[in-house]
């Protein structure tokens, strides 16, 4: 008997909290997307840790492939993300690549304002695609540029691999666009696809002889690669910014400042820092999202 | 009687509808296009499905029939729960994590996707060729002591014969299961049909999602059907099963 007057006040206070969330009393909550790669879980848990400060109950659904993730925005499963001009631009709306980082995050905030999605706080990350190359070798072939890589893929074909994600392999503006630009193709047997965790380890030893990666990859420093030069410039810029649903938008203004605070305060190199310190130095995204955050003023220490 | 066969002509009909029904839908929506327009990217990734299979396959059946011999003798009894536990364990690891395990030893590619399946497989072979050389009746065996028989001449004349249907089973089991299995090889590099699927789940494409699942379910079918008619050819008639 005594055991469950204890648990009255708990009983009540549960079923009045699951009523004020089921009702909507003060229940500010927000569901935060994510790509499947490291940066992204960061940016992900950033945002998640910021908005929690400010009152929000947040949900993520992270380790998506970029169109999943990208759907869920668009039919609501996912109010949030961040996500990048370039892939925007031309992988969800088939249009050419814009050079200007500016003029293309204009273009893709009118075109998506269509689709009931508002885009906002485009911050300093770039993170393009490159195309890297363990140095010794690259040395060895004398490859430094994509030209260099095209004539000597022209003239040895078949000898030389390539290991890519998924997204990498097929997305128009990532190596089939690479190759067209460039003129030369890999062929089918030399590119080996595999999950994309493991494509940078695959080339460190030496599995295959290229491999794709983003600007803000911590596995370059780690493993000392190559990146060979985009002559052509066929790389469009990649800055990440915020892709939220209208609906929310409207419903929590709030977000755009908070988000804005991150956005202000990011760039390449700390985010190169950051995934450094998951990737390499094998830390939790969390304890690495969290440090920085209180680092930097954003988040009060706990 | 005929209520039950009726009941079972209206689920056989609809089940032939249903897929009737999801062919149309998938050809007259283009996903099988990818097949016919990328054939060759596709005949190269069912030629690595199958020799993924085949390789990890033929190599599961010449250890653990084997083993399943061996453990079955009066002198290597005692080992016998030794032996199952391993291969109870190589079945209890998430094929996952065999792979992630195996990385860090074999590498990345096709060496590490069929050493993982290969671990996979030995379970139901094992498995199955003890309990065929179990379930012999211990009279049939005594019978052939009696007429003079050596174990060498029991073992192939009495116990194989009458414990192949059982072995086949686990054998057809585990060919099956592995056709599903290595479609996750894409993962460590190691190509496969299941390229495409992953394809297809990450680029939200059903097109690359279906002309993957589709030609690795075929696939399964098929090396069902051939092992049952290679059961026909194998085991004796005498010991065959009333299916």
């Amino acid at each position: 008997m005594h055991k469950l007057f204890k648990l009255v006040p708990l009983i009540i206070s549960a079923v009045l909290l699951s009523a004020c969330s089921g009702f909507g009393f003060g229940g500010k909550e927000v569901t935060v997307g994510g790509k499947d790669f490291t940066e992204q879980y960061l940016l992900s848990e950033m945002t998640g840790f910021l908005l929690q400060e400010e009152g929000f109950k947040v949900n993520q659904m992270n380790n998506l492939g970029s169109s999943v993730v990208r759907s869920a925005l668009e039919n609501g499963q996912v109010d949030m993300m961040w996500e990048y001009t370039g892939t925007a631009l031309m992988t969800y709306m088939g249009q050419e690549p814009i050079p200007d980082p500016q003029q293309a995050f204009q273009k893709v905030k009118d075109l998506d304002s269509e689709n009931g999605i508002h885009w906002m706080n485009m911050s300093p990350v770039n993170n393009t695609f490159v195309l890297v190359m363990q140095s010794e070798q690259a040395e060895e072939l004398g490859i430094k540029t994509l030209s260099d890589l095209a004539a000597y893929v022209n003239e040895h074909p078949g000898e030389l691999t390539m290991a890519a994600g998924v997204e990498f392999a097929n997305r128009a503006d990532a190596l089939p666009g690479v190759e067209k630009t460039y003129g030369f193709e890999f062929g089918t047997e030399q590119i080996k696809q595999m999950d994309l965790g493991l494509t940078q380890r695959s080339l460190n030893d030496g599995l295959v002889d290229v491999t794709g990666a983003s600007a803000t990859d911590a596995s370059i420093k780690r493993y000392n690669f190559t990146v060979l030069e985009d002559d052509k410039q066929f790389f469009p810029p990649y800055y990440a910014a915020v892709s939220i649903n209208q609906e929310v938008h409207e419903e929590y203004p709030e977000i755009e400042e908070i988000t804005a605070r991150l956005a202000e305060k990011l760039n390449d190199d700390i985010m190169r820092e950051l995934n450094y310190q998951v990737d390499v130095e094998g830390q939790s995204v969390s304890v690495v999202a969290h440090d920085w955050l209180v680092e930097n003023g954003l988040l009060a220490d706990k | 009687m005929n209520k039950q066969k009726l009941i079972g002509n209206i689920v056989k009909v609809s089940l032939y509808a249903l897929v009737a029904a999801f062919f149309i839908w998938a050809i007259s929506n283009h996903y099988f296009d990818y097949i016919f327009s990328e054939k060759e990217t596709f005949l190269n990734l069912l030629k690595q499905h199958i020799q993924l299979v085949l390789v990890s396959s033929l190599l599961a059946i010449l250890i653990a029939v084997p083993a399943g011999i061996l453990i079955t003798r009066p002198k290597f009894r005692k080992a016998e729960w030794l032996v199952s536990n391993f291969a109870n364990l190589g079945q209890t690891i998430p094929s996952l994590a065999v792979l992630a395990l195996m990385i860090s030893i074999l590498g990345i590619g096709f060496q590490t996707a069929v050493f993982a399946l290969f671990i996979y497989s030995i379970l139901p072979i094992f498995r199955n060729t003890v309990a065929g050389i179990d379930s012999i009746d211990k009279n049939m065996i005594d019978a052939a002591k009696g007429m003079g028989m050596k174990p060498l001449q029991i073992l192939f004349r009495i116990e194989l014969p009458n414990a192949a249907y059982s072995i086949l089973a686990g054998i057809r089991t585990a060919v099956v299961l592995n056709i599903g299995t290595a479609a996750l090889a894409y993962v460590i590099g190691a190509g496969g049909l299941g390229v495409w699927i992953f394809t297809g789940i990450s680029l939200f494409d059903n097109g690359f999602l279906i002309s993957g699942a589709i030609p690795v379910t075929l696939l399964a079918i098929l090396a069902d059907y051939l092992l049952r008619k290679l059961e026909y050819v194998i085991v004796p008639k005498g010991a065959r099963r009333l299916e």
